[in-house]
């Protein structure tokens, strides 16, 4: 269930998501929150299980913690993607799979990237990515409006548009849209 | 063998005169270390340590620490054993940050590092030669501890740890009140430091206020800048 997105644009990334939690057939609930923020420069969006995903974030943003206290400095986004793929891969082996997919967004040193992370603990990235039972309607939208170079504004306003064509014909989302972007210069605020 | 060398004891065993030897010598090892303070009142706390040895060529080893963003540690001793308790009470800060959803009070902290300090002094393993204190704020306010290697947590406004730590205490006691400015605190530790080694010595601070709730570096302010570019 779940539409999530993330779009690199010239001057940051943009996260969005729907705020539908299904419990099969039934909306559980209108006002869920899918975007987190791992820091300032760093943030996911979640689908799927919602315990395991929360508890996926908690545990990426402790170990964060320790990582860069201990070096110095902060993960930047493909460490922090492969730190959570590390994570849910060690579950699927285990056999106690974390059912999740992720979007892991934000920018570093490098400028903005997004990534998507599923269950089995493989890593992409492109430039816009979706993920959850919408993301085919949401990449539709994507695909028509997306080009180089796009900047903020115009990156929030696709990815608005991308989850509200999803939430029209994907039963699993709906009941809203949250939209979150992160500048390039957040990264100077927490290097 | 070596239980003779021991006196018939084994070196974790009490010595007739009631002491654990093996402590004590860990102790030892503390005041051997560096000149470390820490100091609060109401309002603030500030970490001070001693840096040694400096010389040309050589980058000054980091002595005071962030364990979360709101507690601070300094320790004095060996330093690969403060380095590996500093490391100890991070991952507890977490770990507690997982489970309940909210940063570990300072009490907390010490409590555990005590535990953990004190498991060393029960078998055949030789116990951490290294004091920590630790600074820190949660809902009871300013917090201000001292760990020794027995496991032993002290609370107070003022502690003095490492080489000529009486001499050092001595020069706090008198420049203490209660209403003192951060700026007077650490000019008041860097005078207690400076007073046993001499001026112009590095000395490193770390402050944590009553406004900001965030241990920081005073020195330089954050931690040390990234490579330029990293490839992955």
């Amino acid at each position: 269930m779940t539409t999530t997105i993330g779009i690199t644009c010239s001057d940051g990334v943009v996260l969005a998501a729907d705020k539908r939690a299904s419990k099969g057939f039934f909306v559980g609930s209108k006002a869920v929150n899918k975007l987190f923020m791992l820091d300032e420069a760093t943030a996911v969006a979640i689908a799927g299980q919602m315990s395991d995903a929360e508890y996926l974030v908690n545990l990426a943003k402790a170990e964060r913690r320790l990582i860069s206290l201990r070096r110095g400095y902060p993960l930047n986004v493909h460490e922090s993607a492969r730190l959570i793929s590390n994570i849910v891969y060690n579950g699927m082996k285990s056999y106690n799979p974390f059912y999740v997919e992720l979007v892991v967004a934000g920018v570093d040193a490098e400028g903005p990237h997004v990534y998507t992370a599923d269950m089995s603990g493989a890593i992409t990235s492109e430039p816009f990515m979706a993920s959850g039972s919408g993301s085919p309607l949401a990449y539709g939208v994507m695909e028509q409006g997306f080009r180089q170079g796009l900047n903020l504004d115009a990156g929030k306003r696709l990815a608005e548009q991308a989850v509200r064509a999803a939430m029209e014909r994907d039963p699993g989302s709906g009941n809203g849209v949250d939209v979150l972007a992160v500048a390039n210069d957040a990264w100077r605020e927490v290097a | 063998m070596a239980m003779e060398a021991q006196g018939g004891r084994m070196p974790f065993f009490y010595s007739p005169e009631g002491r654990l030897l093996q402590v004590d010598y860990a102790l030892q090892a503390v005041n051997r270390g560096s000149t470390t303070i820490g100091l609060k009142t109401k309002d603030f706390a500030v970490l001070s340590s001693h840096v040694k040895p400096t010389r040309n060529l050589l980058e000054p080893a980091e002595k005071v620490f962030v364990v979360d963003e709101h507690v601070g540690a300094t320790g004095s001793g060996y330093i690969g054993d403060v380095n590996s308790l500093v490391d100890e009470i991070r991952v507890q800060a977490q770990r507690h940050r997982l489970v309940y959803d909210i940063p570990i009070d300072v009490g907390s902290l010490a409590r555990h590092l005590g535990q953990y300090l004190h498991n060393f002094t029960l078998y055949t393993v030789r116990p951490f030669g290294a004091s920590l204190i630790l600074a820190g704020i949660d809902p009871l306010g300013v917090q201000l501890l001292q760990i020794d290697p027995s496991g032993t947590t002290f609370r107070g406004n003022g502690f003095a740890i490492g080489a000529g730590s009486d001499e050092a205490l001595e020069v706090l006691t008198k420049g203490y009140r209660e209403d003192l400015r951060l700026q007077d605190a650490i000019a008041l530790n860097t005078k207690a430091i400076e007073s046993l080694n001499g001026g112009g010595t590095a000395i490193e601070h770390g402050v944590i206020t009553r406004d900001t709730k965030k241990f920081v570096h005073q020195n330089n302010g954050k931690a040390p800048k990234p490579p330029a570019s990293r490839t992955n």
